[in-house]
């Protein structure tokens, strides 16, 4: 049993079909690329796959059980996180209180007992992607790395199987790429299923060991990185057909 | 009204004509602001209000005059029409440059801010003009009767010239260069002041509209249907303009016109044909307004999408 | 110059007395308000005043249940009197109709309340933002719609009189003070728990969702019960305050549902910063004062206008600081954590200090 099965999943606004009748598994344990050109549905994707918004067509599978169109809390809870392409911090909270938000909800709090621990835990989380020093800083004050860093302690405070990120390098120096790779690389050897929509191809390919490729919508290619990278249609879409 | 049950049909196709134009210059004004400044003006009734306050004012005789306001004349009820209307206007350039536009950018700040001119205008026409209703003539005596109908000269008048400057000014924006500007601003503010557009001017332009419409529209109602002011009268026009602006849609003008007849004849369906209606008109915009974000909260042309389920 | 001296007093005025109130201060100006009974002899002028106090008792209770609400979990409520109005005429119909004694009415009014919140709750959830805050609006309007509609029974305009809360006290003044400290108490009561409630997990949970609720959605935050929860506890403490003012100002009407009784609570809460829970408390003391007394006894300017000369301030503060609510947020919990941390950076330094001069021994005894 595949640990994410999405089948002909299908979304329009209006005239546009932003996603075509996407369908393909994921196993547990793997690191998955989401590459394709802007506009491609990548995201749209994942506010299917998060609850964010809901298919008009198509079902998503986690662990055998179909969550298609559940409540983006209900989903976090059954154990798929993400984050956001344009980071969303809570903005007056410390950023401790960031992580403590998450580890309020029913799958988080189960790590913890009582309000000292949990900010103890929230602490810990902190020091795992190295912002224990802006503990007690308000989120609005934080640098762009180091909100992106916050936003993933946060997803990863849910204790997630499956972790969603969305464009995680997006305006990130060479040492924070580096120390980004770093700690999803950690997070796949703890177990943890991670997708990852990335237009930074290079430090995507180096992670990932499967690369999904959409355009338009509708998934053109799935397979390796050195596949994908051979792949003619995957190079006619980001570089133009070859005259 | 005791009219006759098949009069009652005629009536109500009538008013709610009326009722439709006249709201589709008040809504007009509350989706243009909102449209180009982003703001979500809770003001805009008090403005309806304060448009037949001073309409009320104006046309004064000299032996009453109001203390502060500098016209111990008496106008006719054409000038009094205009310079009340342009007053307002100047008003809600005012109370934008110097409170709103400073808030802009915080939600809560906004609308707390909006509120309390809102009740400011409330209390300052309380204080000057006193808690009583005061009555509001029509500006044309005179009727006629259409379908059976007893209409008014000033009723139709209303209509008419609702209609008149509806189209007038979706002209004017759709075809002019300060329409564009309007429209640039409306899409992207930030986009706008880079092309060298001061948007703070082009919003305070908006304001000057959107508050003449809004007291325009006081004036006309006040004039023609309930020919009453009171200071409290501020909510229900805001709860129709937000009702009207829903329903058709955020950004649509044309959505506006049509929501505007849409509120209009359900409220008079309600005021005619249920006891005691007329107190329900404020809840049947609220009605309205709470089963389309319930429903489909784009309304019927809604433009903006959201991210939400 | 001139100008920048006083620039300077008055950042420091802000920095100073307007931030954080230090418990010291708080501790002194509770005692002051537990001694003033003592202070105050029994004439006319002391029952007034102390009717002024009780009255800013029980609008610091509605104060500071908004601020939750509304400065908090970003709920914006501009009709929080219905919770008022519900506690106060649930409590005067059980009186008259069903002859309860007072001390049942009042938890009673205040369970009404609370349960009126839910279903209240549930349409406002769907509307955020400005839409909320007009529903909420009309809220109040349809209450009051209701109330005169039934009218035999809920009084209509004069509203219910309702019996005095010490019965058995003759003596005018000495009422007043029982009505005093019992109010008092309530107040204190209900403030800790609001900010115990304001300072805990659950508050920072209401905060994410004031500041964005999809992020707190994406943090397996069920907003719908927590936004319901704000409400309930809200409406709890604004009935409260509501059951308590119609037994003692002896009398349930429509003023308890006035959009104006909403909009002191908003007053309230933005003098003294939005959010806070505490300063809702403290600018009640201050508005009232500054309402009764300066303005009625020293300035002597007519009633009508001090309403609008409040609202004007607000405008002012308003637009002047549009106060971020950074500084108070879960303070107190943090502030053990930070100083564990210091105690542990403190203990890392100091063994690292002595780990250093033990390698430097070793390097010099070899």
């Amino acid at each position: 049993m595949h640990l994410l099965e999405i089948e002909n999943l299908t979304k329009r606004f209006g005239g546009l079909t932003a996603v075509s009748k996407v369908s393909f598994d994921i196993d547990e344990g793997e690191i998955v690329g989401l590459i394709g050109p802007n506009g491609a549905g990548k995201t749209t994707l994942f506010h299917l796959l998060t609850g964010f918004l809901k298919p008009d067509s198509g079902t998503v599978k986690f662990k055998g059980e179909d969550v298609t169109g559940l409540e983006p809390h209900k989903l976090v809870n059954k154990g798929i996180a993400r984050t956001f392409q344009v980071v969303r911090p809570f903005r007056h909270l410390p950023t401790i209180a960031n992580v403590m938000v998450a580890l309020e909800c029913p799958r988080g709090s189960k790590q913890i007992e009582w309000l000292k621990t949990c900010q103890r835990k929230a602490m810990e989380m902190l020091e795992d992607v190295g912002l224990s020093e802006m503990m007690l800083e308000p989120a609005e004050n934080l640098a762009h790395g180091d909100l992106k860093r916050l936003e993933i302690a946060r997803a990863l405070a849910t204790e997630p199987e499956l972790l969603l990120l969305d464009e995680p390098f997006g305006g990130l120096s060479p040492i924070e790429t580096a120390y980004l790779t770093h700690t999803i690389e950690r997070m796949h050897l703890d177990g943890r299923t991670v997708i990852i929509v990335e237009h930074k191809l290079h430090a995507l390919m180096k992670l990932a060991k499967k690369v999904i490729v959409l355009h338009y919508g509708e998934k053109i290619a799935e397979g390796t990185p050195e596949e994908i990278a051979k792949n003619k249609k995957v190079i006619e879409v980001y570089m133009g057909k070859a005259t | 009204m005791n009219l006759g049950d098949k009069a009652l049909i005629e009536a109500l196709l009538l008013y709610g004509a009326i009722a439709g134009a006249v709201y589709a210059l008040l809504a007009l004004g509350f989706t243009l602001i909102y449209g180009v400044a982003e703001v979500v003006n809770m003001a805009h009734g008090a403005l309806f209000m304060l448009g037949a306050y001073m309409f009320f004012a104006f046309s004064l005789a000299p032996k009453n005059p109001p203390l502060w306001i500098a016209s111990p004349f008496a106008l006719e009820s054409g000038w009094a029409l205009i310079v009340a209307i342009i007053a307002v206007g100047i008003v809600g350039s005012i109370i934008y440059v110097l409170v709103i536009n400073p808030v802009i950018k915080d939600a809560l700040a906004s609308i707390v801010v909006t509120v309390a001119l809102a009740i400011v205008f409330q209390q300052a026409v309380y204080i000057e003009f006193g808690g009583v209703h005061r009555a509001v003539f029509p500006f044309v005596e005179g009727s006629t009767t259409i379908l059976g109908v007893t209409m008014t000269y000033t009723k139709l008048l209303a209509f008419g010239a609702s209609l008149i400057l509806f189209a007038i000014i979706s002209l004017f924006i759709g075809k002019s260069k300060i329409g564009k500007a309007m429209r640039a601003t409306a899409q992207d503010r930030e986009a706008a002041m880079l092309m060298g557009i001061n948007t703070t001017r082009i919003c305070m332009f908006t304001m000057f509209i959107s508050a003449s419409l809004a007291a325009l529209a006081g004036i006309l109602i006040s004039g023609s249907t309930t020919q009453v002011a009171t200071p409290q009268m501020w909510l229900t026009p805001l709860s129709m303009s937000f009702a009207i602006v829903i329903l058709g849609g955020l950004g649509s003008i044309k959505g506006t016109l049509i929501g505007a007849f849409i509120v209009g004849y359900a409220e008079n369906a309600v005021a005619l044909y249920l006891p005691g209606g007329s107190f329900l008109k404020g809840v049947v915009a609220l009605a309205v307004m709470v089963s389309v974000l319930l429903i489909r909260p784009k309304g019927l042309f809604g433009k903006r999408i959201e991210l939400e389920e | 110059m001139a100008a920048t001296y006083l620039k300077r007093a008055y950042s420091s005025f802000l920095t100073h007395v307007v931030d954080v109130p230090p418990r010291l201060l708080s501790l002194l100006f509770l005692v002051l308000l537990v001694c003033t009974p003592v202070i105050l002899s029994p004439t006319a002028l002391s029952i007034y005043f102390l009717g002024v106090l009780i009255t800013a008792n029980i609008m610091a209770i509605f104060a500071a249940s908004w601020d939750l609400l509304v400065g908090r979990a970003g709920q914006i409520s501009l009709g929080h009197a219905i919770f008022f109005g519900i506690g106060a005429y649930t409590s005067a119909l059980l009186v008259r109709y069903v002859g309860f004694p007072l001390w049942i009415t009042i938890p009673i009014g205040v369970a009404v309340g609370t349960a009126v919140a839910v279903p209240i709750g549930f349409p406002c959830l769907r509307v955020k933002g400005p839409y909320l805050a007009l529903v909420t609006m009309a809220l109040p309007l349809i209450a009051t719609g209701i109330l005169y509609y039934f009218r035999d029974w809920t009084g209509g305009e004069q509203g219910l009189v309702v019996p005095r809360f010490f019965p058995f006290i003759e003596n005018l003044y000495q009422q007043r003070v029982a009505e005093y400290y019992l109010t008092l108490l309530v107040l204190l009561i209900s403030s800790i728990i609001l900010y115990k409630i304001a300072s805990s997990k659950t508050g920072i949970v209401f905060v994410s969702i004031l500041d964005d609720e999809v992020g707190a959605k994406a943090c397996g935050i069920n907003v719908t019960k927590y936004k319901l929860l704000a409400f309930a506890i809200g409406a709890l403490f604004a009935s409260l305050a509501g059951s308590l003012q119609a037994h003692l100002i002896y009398l349930a009407g429509p003023a308890s549902f006035s959009l104006s009784l909403s909009f002191y609570a908003i007053i309230i809460t933005i003098f003294g910063g939005i959010g806070t829970i505490y300063g809702a408390i403290a600018a009640s003391y201050i508005i009232y004062f500054l309402d009764q007394y300066a303005l009625t006894m020293v300035v002597k300017v007519p009633t009508e206008w001090h309403p609008l000369i409040f609202i004007v301030v607000v405008i002012i503060f308003v637009v002047k600081w549009p106060r971020g609510i950074a500084r108070f947020v879960v303070e107190d919990g943090l502030k053990e954590l930070s100083k564990e941390r210091e105690i542990e950076e403190r203990g890392k330094r100091i063994w690292k200090k002595y780990k250093k001069k033990k390698d430097e021994k070793m390097k010099a005894s070899q």
